[in-house]
Order: structure tokens, then C-alpha cells, then sequence
């Protein structure tokens, strides 16, 4: 178990290395210069120059490179072009709020869609498992800020339910959840989408298995076959692809920050676009590298937890 | 003797047709499998038609402004309404499919053709090879696909071209997975290795042999990637990083309609459903298509 933590370790580090390595070049290579995207294409070349000293945008690309690389590893992202504070406290105050809501988005996808999932499989070929089939493909063709709109015009503007801007951090934990409660939906409903289609084949393919007949054979309640044998084995397909659709998740998560006028990691790097505040993309772009490279991690360790008879080897 | 089987033997494009049309026969046996993917393909078709017939089929002008008309909720005149600047939603509509249809397809076609090359050149060579390649395309797949259409873009700046390399961009890894894995399977058959004993050359058998074998699964994959670089570029234009206005983008018509949704809710609505309809009925078409073709769930039906 310990090589195996290591072994994992040691490869979310090259992955590390290799996006920052990427992201580095990514944000120097493409045609701009910075210097000039801040100051204007009217700004003369004496303060282009001092700015490009400020950025050390002045020292050869490959010192650049380890200068970057060396302040991710301390902690030192750099200090955003537009605000003047360091990124990191930028990112790190307004991660919590992204991390509530993506967590809470996870539960309700899997509280949802594992549940109906299971159902539709049992129930395959059924009214219920067509109804399921047919939801899911729907809510994962919904572009998250599409179903975010149509929600807000719905509970917010006209049954009057929700805020319709959800920015308040004061008051107390029921404003709080009150905020939450449909950007969270809407991340959340798109999210059992994912995790119903997974849990549904999953347990199609656990309930083909020959054990699932011999406990049938046996005279077992079909209810308990599905709980003790069927549930745990289908778990693992969905793991993966909890892991997998983070990306999508991250990706709806902006898109749901920005209608609901939410703070967080969504709201942080379009500002940083619109501004074109390099070193805060950068600084974004390692940081949302990080949480995949974490996640997967947890992914991995999560099948122990679901499967003894995984060896981590 | 020699002579009889030379006539007797068909010519290398015949076999390469005829691997071409098993293809294809596969992938009609496939939507025939599964009902929904006719009706997904039919929407799907009648979209692009709009698209194509949007000068003829659009009442109005997609950019005419018309400061009298501005914000008129739906009626006989705009069946949709019209937006702040009294442009006819109608016909923005149609007219934006043509940019959605256009992004998606040709950020698509390209990822297809590039990652399909690049997963049929790892799973046939196999080795180093593979391994290299494959753990590139894992670090790119690993990283959200909207944050770097995003950074593409920007730093690119907003043009049909460059949201057509920015999705582009994302959307290869997943197909160089898709093409790696059938490679592989494929690369083990008898048929492959008789060709490795008549000395066929590598790029012979890959793309004569081997790509007709693995296309209906590519195919099939396109139909959802389609639907994600439309759900990609609609969003990438809801940003803000659209095709620049007045060109009317679906995204970006929900963006602007957005500034009014207290007061005018159809501007939101109404290309919101637009893109709900195309990207589902993409949807549709592919997750039927791909039940059909998938191995594990063959002799089930």
C-alpha cells in the first residue's frame, strides 16, 4: 500500500511537471506580448521595457522557466498584474467557494444518479429504465450555463425561491445554503447525468455476472443480491468516472459561478481573461492542475477502499 | 497459372474499397440497432438544413437593427421576439447555427483526423512508442478541456479559426484513445499478419488494413464530440470569447439576452433551446450508435 501511495505520488509529480512545463510555454509562446497587452500598443518602448524588467519577462526564457518553477514549488505564484496582491492568496481566497460547491454538486450527482442508475438497470427495457435513459442523455446535453439560466428564470425570477444573485457571505447558515442550494443543483443535476448512465451499465454488466445467478439459484432476496453483491462491484466504474468527468465539472462549475454571480475559481479566471493577468492564469492553470492531479490520486485510493481484493502493487 | 491468379486477385483498391463499404455497413447496422439514433440523425439533418438554407428560410436580417422594435416579446411579426437592438431572434437563431455548425464541425474533423492518426501510429507501433505518446495524450485529457479552450482562445483571440484549433485542441487526446484501443485488437488479427508476410509496408496496412477496421467506432465517437465542441463553443461565446459581434452565435445571444432576463426572458430562451435540441439530438444519434457497436453489449438486444 505505502509503494503503491508513492508510486502514485511519483506520477502525479511528472504529470505536475509536465502541464506547468506546458502551461509555461503555452502562456509565453502564443503570439502577445504582455508588456503590451497592459500598457497598449501606444505606450513607448522605454516603458514597455521597465514593465517587462517588472514582469522578468527580461531574463532568457530558459532562466524564466526555473525562476517559475521554483516559486510554484515554495508557493510563490507570482504577484497578478491587474490587483498587485500575490496570486496565491487571490486563488486561496476564493477556493473554498469553489471546493463547497463542486463537493456539494458530487453528493447530490451521486445521490441521485447512483440510485436511479441501479433502477433503470434492474428495470431494463422498462418504462422506468427509458424514463431514466432518456433524462440522463438530456441533462448531459444541457451546456451547464444553459440549464443555469433556465433555472435562475425559473426558481429565482419567477417562483421567487432563490436570490437571484447569490454573492452575500454574511448572514447566517441558512442564507448560506440558501445561496448554495441551485448553483449546487445545477452542477449537481448535470453531474447524476453522468454518474446515472455509468451506475446503469455498471450494474448491467455486475448483474450478467454468474454469482448474481447462483444467489439467485440459491433463493436470495433480489433486493439483497442487489445491495450486498451487485452495489459495491459497480461502484468502481463509477469512481473512474467521477474522476475522469472532474475536468467536465470544473469546466460547468465557471459556467455556474458566472450566472449565479458567485464567487470562486470560476468568476477569478475570467476577470483574469478579460484583464489578461498572465501570471493569475498561470497561477490558475497550476492550481486547477493540482486538483486533478489530486483527485486522480484519490480515485486511485478510493478502489482500495471499495474492492479489498485490489492490491496496490 | 501465375498469369490466372494475378486477373483473379483484386487490385489494392478494391480491397480498399470493400473495407471502406463493411464500414459503413456497420455503421448502418448499427443506427439500425437502435431506432433513437434515426430520430437523432433526422433532427439533426433538418438543423444543418436550416443552416445552409438560413439566407432563403431567416425573415428578417440576422444584424439589421431596428431601434423601434427593440425588446418586443414574441409575436406574429418575431415569432421569437427581438433583442435590445430590435434584431429578430428568429433569425439570429438560424443564422448562428451556421457558426455553431461550422465550429463544431470543423474542430471535430480535424481533432478526428489528427487523433485518429495519432492513436493508430501508437496501438500499431505498441512499445515506447505508445507508452510515450499515450501518457501525453493522458496529461492533456487530465486537464479541464473548457479552461484550456479558454486560454487558447484568448490569448488567440476570438476568430472561427482559432475556436476551431481551441476546441480542436481538446477534443484529440479522447480520439486518440478511441483509435488506439480497436488498433490494438485489430493489429493481432490474422489478416494483419498475413500482411506483414506478403511485406506490405506499415503505412499500407495501418491505414488500408487496419482504419477501415477501426472507423465505425471513430465515427461514432464524432457524433458525441460533436456535440460537446458545439456545447464548448456556445459556452466559450457565453464568456465571452465567441465569434466577435454582430455575428450571431447562440452563445453569445444567451450572454446578451442574460443582461435582460428580468424583463426579457425569450432572449435567453429561445437559443437555449436551440443549442438543448442540436446537442441532444447529437446525443441521441451517437449513444445509440455506440450501444450498437460495442462489443460488450453485442448478442444483448
Amino acid at each position: 500500500m505505502t509503494a503503491f501511495i508513492v508510486k502514485r505520488l511519483g506520477f502525479a509529480a511528472v504529470t505536475l511537471f509536465a502541464v506547468l512545463t506546458i502551461v509555461f510555454f503555452i502562456v509565453r509562446v502564443l503570439p502577445g506580448d504582455p508588456a503590451m497587452v497592459i500598457l497598449g500598443d501606444q505606450a513607448s518602448e522605454a516603458s514597455l521595457a521597465a514593465l517587462r524588467v517588472r514582469l522578468g519577462l527580461d531574463v532568457p526564457l530558459y532562466q524564466q522557466y526555473f525562476e517559475f518553477l521554483g516559486g510554484v514549488l515554495v508557493g510563490d505564484w507570482g504577484v497578478s498584474m491587474v490587483s498587485g496582491r500575490p496570486v496565491i492568496d487571490e486563488i486561496l481566497n476564493v477556493l473554498p467557494a469553489t471546493l463547497e460547491l463542486t463537493i456539494a454538486s458530487l453528493i447530490l450527482g451521486a445521490a441521485v444518479g447512483i440510485p436511479v442508475g441501479v433502477w433503470s438497470a434492474v428495470r431494463r427495457n422498462k418504462i422506468p429504465d427509458y424514463l431514466a435513459r432518456v433524462a440522463s442523455l438530456l441533462g448531459l446535453s444541457f451546456p451547464a450555463f444553459v440549464s443555469a439560466v433556465l433555472l435562475l428564470m425559473f426558481f429565482s425570477i419567477q417562483l421567487r425561491w432563490f436570490p437571484v444573485i447569490s454573492s452575500s457571505r454574511d448572514g447566517g447558515i441558512v442564507e448560506h445554503l440558501r445561496n448554495l442550494a441551485l448553483p449546487a443543483i445545477n452542477l449537481g443535476l448535470i453531474m447524476a447525468a453522468y454518474i446515472t448512465r455509468v451506475a446503469r451499465s455498471a450494474m448491467l454488466e455486475v448483474l450478467n455476472q454468474d454469482y448474481v445467478r447462483t444467489a439467485r439459484a440459491k433463493g436470495l432476496a433480489f433486493a439483497i443480491i442487489i445491495r450486498r453483491h451487485c452495489l459495491r462491484n459497480a461502484m468502481i466504474p463509477v469512481v473512474t468516472v467521477v474522476g475522469l468527468y472532474l475536468g467536465i465539472l470544473i469546466g460547468n462549475s465557471v459556467l455556474t459561478e458566472i450566472v449565479f454571480n458567485r464567487p470562486g475559481l470560476g468568476k477569478l479566471i475570467v476577470g483574469a481573461l478579460n484583464q489578461r493577468d498572465y501570471t493569475m492564469l498561470q497561477g490558475m492553470m497550476v492550481i486547477y492542475t493540482l486538483i486533478v492531479v489530486l483527485v486522480n490520486l484519490l480515485t486511485d485510493l478510493t478502489y482500495g477502499l471499495i474492492d479489498p481484493r485490489i492490491k496496490y502493487s | 497459372m501465375s498469369v490466372q491468379s494475378q486477373t483473379a486477385r483484386p487490385s489494392r483498391g478494391a480491397y480498399f474499397r470493400i473495407a471502406v463499404l463493411n464500414g459503413l455497413a456497420g455503421v448502418i447496422r448499427a443506427f439500425n440497432a437502435n431506432k433513437t439514433s434515426w430520430f437523432g440523425l433526422g433532427v439533426f439533418a433538418a438543423v444543418c438544413l436550416l443552416a445552409l438554407l438560413a439566407p432563403v428560410i431567416a425573415p428578417y436580417d440576422p444584424i439589421d437593427q431596428n431601434i423601434l422594435f427593440r425588446l418586443k416579446p414574441p409575436d406574429a411579426a418575431h415569432w421569437f421576439g427581438t433583442d435590445y437592438y430590435g434584431r429578430d431572434t428568429l433569425s439570429r437563431i438560424i443564422w448562428g447555427a451556421r457558426i455553431s455548425l461550422t465550429i463544431g464541425l470543423m474542430a471535430i474533423g480535424s481533432a478526428m483526423l489528427i487523433g485518429t492518426l495519432i492513436g493508430l501510429v501508437a496501438g500499431y507501433f505498441g512499445g515506447r512508442t505508445d507508452i510515450i505518446v499515450m501518457q501525453i495524450m493522458d496529461v492533456l485529457l487530465a486537464f479541464p478541456s473548457l479552461i484550456l479552450g479558454l486560454i487558447v482562445v484568448a490569448m488567440l483571440g476570438p476568430s472561427v479559426t482559432n475556436l476551431v484549433i481551441a476546441i480542436s485542441l481538446t477534443a484529440i487526446p479522447p480520439f486518440a484513445r478511441i483509435a488506439r484501443a480497436p488498433t490494438i485488437s485489430v493489429k493481432n488479427r490474422e489478416f494483419i499478419e498475413a500482411g506483414h508476410a506478403l511485406g506490405y509496408s506499415h503505412s499500407r496496412l495501418m491505414f488500408g488494413h487496419i482504419l477501415p477496421n477501426i472507423a465505425p467506432e471513430v465515427l461514432v465517437m464524432g457524433s458525441l464530440w460533436l456535440a460537446t465542441a458545439i456545447r464548448v463553443e456556445a459556452s466559450l461565446a457565453f464568456i465571452g470569447l465567441g465569434v466577435n459581434p454582430p455575428t450571431p452565435t447562440w452563445g453569445g445571444m444567451i450572454r446578451e439576452g442574460f443582461e435582460n432576463i428580468l424583463d426579457s426572458f425569450w432572449l435567453a430562451l429561445f437559443p437555449s433551446l436551440a443549442i438543448l435540441i442540436v446537442v441532444f439530438s447529437l446525443n441521441l444519434l451517437g449513444d445509440g450508435l455506440r450501444d450498437a457497436i460495442d462489443p460488450r453489449l453485442k448478442g444483448e438486444q
